[in-house]
């Protein structure tokens, strides 16, 4: 009896949970101030993060929270406040527009769940274990098979040439001296 | 693993040294001869790297299967190695000029980090450096395409080119989470043993196909390809419709010749179709076109299609005749960009209708061009010829006729507007045609090199047969 109500339960969290991130997800791309899509998007993560919780990865809820929720969020509004007006309304879109919009996203859902509604997934035999930073930190820095440390280096090289490039787009005014 | 291990990554360590080397010199050098000291010392630094490319190198896996290295990956890279070297000694009269001689390194050391990520997509043995490799080899780009700082155009090149690739990324993440989902596993080996033909893993395997496809610029998802070539300078234009798309086109066979070898069936369709729209509606936008950047890049887009026609016969000769023709199509884009490119920085002008009586003024210029074209239509003496004839003879040997029939209407259609611009150049008079210049040595050394690439490829069967002993087909 017990089982079955922490069950309920945890089923209703989740649907609670993605009851939230499909309709401000919608939100998001439907809103024509910007300063809202941003805000709309905040919860959307927010609950990403709660879906995590219930899977009991503790660590990649709280990464999510802090640098998504918080840091790129607030980055986002900040580059928003920096660039545009707050009250700048977005043009109304064509009905055309949302005619197909609306159509293309209906197949594609309908595609999408009843190919995965068909699949037999395969419930996984193995215990559910806390997964701590002692195991993220060692298979970050391994090197046999399940370890990161190669992506973790390339991501490096990403971010260094994505720091140089986001430097010459800003680097637009002539520079007098050679 | 020891440190002997690394040296199976040799063209990625030696490009990420060039690639600090390049840093460092930005930084240290104080002198008024900078930009000239930098542009010399990349392009020297690029060229031991090419020529230590062919040394013989031990192969292997590396970091748990992440990473994977044969004889066929080593030439891979260095057939983008020579068209990358080709593509900087083409900048460098560009990277002179007072608007961009402030900024070479960032040029340099961005184009070298693309370069780097496709090394690393093309020996990724996962989905994880794939992907990270496919990032890192189109973000930079981006930046690249809106390098010119005073056209509204480069900017939106560049703001199209970041938007359409973060798109295919999202479609292509899809895809690859759903065969995640499915198999439980980023290993491509791990993959190849249990995916089969549940409707979820083949809608994972056409996510994907879609997301390669917007890299690859086949129709149907190839509408962001003009307007960024045509915005973007034309080095990095060249760069996108050569090297961007070998190296796209590389991993793509590789991971369907590997990973999705149980639903070869299903790809072939897949492939078959994409294949006819991409060499039939390139080539009839091809026809419509004025502006040459625009020209180049609905015929980059065909050439495509014809590409594809290896991919889909699944043997080895197909991967020999995809390998081959990449290398003849750098050698043979880059002869035709290098002539837009030298035109285009002396006198600014881009349209065909521009190259009118151009045989009259620039004679070398144009006979450069028209063997570029010929070679691109594949027209027998230049090695073009022998690049398309490998190609439809892999996809007829495994008997897709209507195919390489459909191939063969589509090369003649090419012919035609290949030939209206060597109409222009020989025949068309002008009152004003372009004036006669000389060019500077950077660009006429690459315009040689690459003239000679396009004979010694073509008669040199030794360079096919090379190809062919690394190369394999299907794994069964």
């Amino acid at each position: 009896m017990e089982k079955i109500l922490a069950l309920t339960s945890n089923q209703i969290m989740f649907i609670i949970f993605s009851a939230v991130i499909v309709m401000f997800s919608i939100l998001t791309v439907t809103t024509r101030r910007i300063l809202r899509a941003a805000t709309y998007l905040l919860f959307v993560l927010v609950s990403t993060s709660g879906i995590y919780f219930m899977l009991q990865y503790q660590f990649l809820a709280a990464v999510q929270l802090t640098l998504y929720a918080g840091g790129i969020v607030v980055l986002i509004i900040f580059s928003i406040l920096l660039t545009s007006h707050i009250n700048q309304k977005f043009e109304a879109v064509s009905w055309k527009t949302i005619a197909f919009g609306t159509i293309a996203s209906i197949l594609g859902i309908v595609v999408c769940i009843t190919s995965i509604l068909q699949f037999q997934f395969k419930a996984s035999t193995l215990a559910i274990q806390e997964i701590n930073m002692k195991i993220i930190g060692r298979s970050l820095l391994n090197y046999g098979e399940n370890g990161f440390v190669l992506p973790f280096e390339v991501i490096s090289i990403l971010l260094l040439a994505a720091m140089i490039a986001a430097i010459i787009i800003a680097k637009k005014v002539k520079d007098t001296k050679i | 693993m020891k440190f002997e291990d690394f040296l199976l990554m040799r063209h990625e360590l030696l490009l990420t040294i060039t690639a600090m080397l390049i840093l460092m010199a930005e930084i240290f050098i104080d002198n008024k001869n900078k930009n000239a000291i930098i542009r010399g010392l990349s392009i020297a630094l690029f060229s031991i790297v090419t020529i230590i490319g062919f040394l013989p190198a031990p192969t292997g896996a590396l970091f748990g299967g992440m990473y994977v290295t044969s004889g066929m990956h080593v030439l891979m890279k260095n057939v983008l190695n020579i068209g990358f070297l080709i593509v900087c000694i083409q900048s460098v009269k560009w990277l002179k000029s007072d608007n961009n001689n402030d900024r070479n390194f960032e040029y340099l050391m961005l184009l070298t980090s693309t370069l780097i990520g496709m090394n690393f997509m093309i020996s990724s043995g996962d989905f994880l450096m794939f992907y990270l490799g496919l990032e890192l080899a189109t973000i930079p780009i981006a930046a690249l395409a809106a390098f010119e700082r005073f056209s509204q155009k480069s900017a939106e090149a560049g703001v199209k080119l970041i938007l359409s690739s973060a798109l295919s990324s999202g479609i292509l993440l899809y895809g690859i989470s759903m065969i995640y989902g499915t198999t439980g596993s980023i290993y491509f080996i791990d993959i190849a043993k249990t995916f089969g033909t549940a409707p979820l893993q083949i809608l994972a395997f056409i996510f994907f196909a879609a997301g390669m496809a917007f890299k690859i610029s086949v129709v149907p998802f190839h509408l962001w390809t003009a307007d960024v070539y045509e915005g973007a300078p034309v080095n990095i234009t060249s760069y996108l419709s050569v090297i961007s798309k070998g190296a796209a086109v590389f991993i793509f066979m590789i991971v369907l010749f590997t990973v999705f070898r149980q639903i070869v069936n299903m790809w072939q369709d897949v492939i078959y179709i994409l294949s006819v729209l991409t060499m039939t509606i390139g080539n009839l936008f091809a026809i419509r076109q004025q502006n040459l950047k625009r020209f180049l890049a609905f015929s980059s887009i065909a050439q495509a299609g014809f590409l594809l026609l290896g991919v889909i016969s699944g043997t080895q000769l197909g991967m020999t005749a995809v390998i081959y023709f990449a290398l003849i199509y750098i050698f043979s884009n880059l002869a035709a960009f290098g002539v837009i490119a030298a035109i285009s920085n002396t006198t600014g002008k881009e349209n065909i209708k521009d190259y009118d009586g151009l045989y009259a003024t620039n004679p070398k210029l144009s006979l450069i061009m028209t063997l570029a074209l010929f070679s691109l239509a594949g027209i027998p003496p230049v090695a073009g010829f022998f690049g398309k004839f490998f190609l439809f003879t892999a996809a007829a040997q495994q008997g897709f006729y209507m195919l390489v029939l459909i191939a063969v209407i589509n090369a003649v259609i090419s012919l035609y507007y290949y030939l209206l611009v060597v109409k222009a150049m020989f025949i068309n008079k002008s009152d004003s045609p372009i004036a006669y210049f000389k060019s500077d040595f950077s660009t006429r050394l690459s315009l040689i090199v690459c003239v000679l690439g396009l004979f010694v490829i073509g008669f040199a069967s030794i360079i096919f047969e090379y190809i062919r002993s690394m190369s394999f087909g299907l794994l069964f």
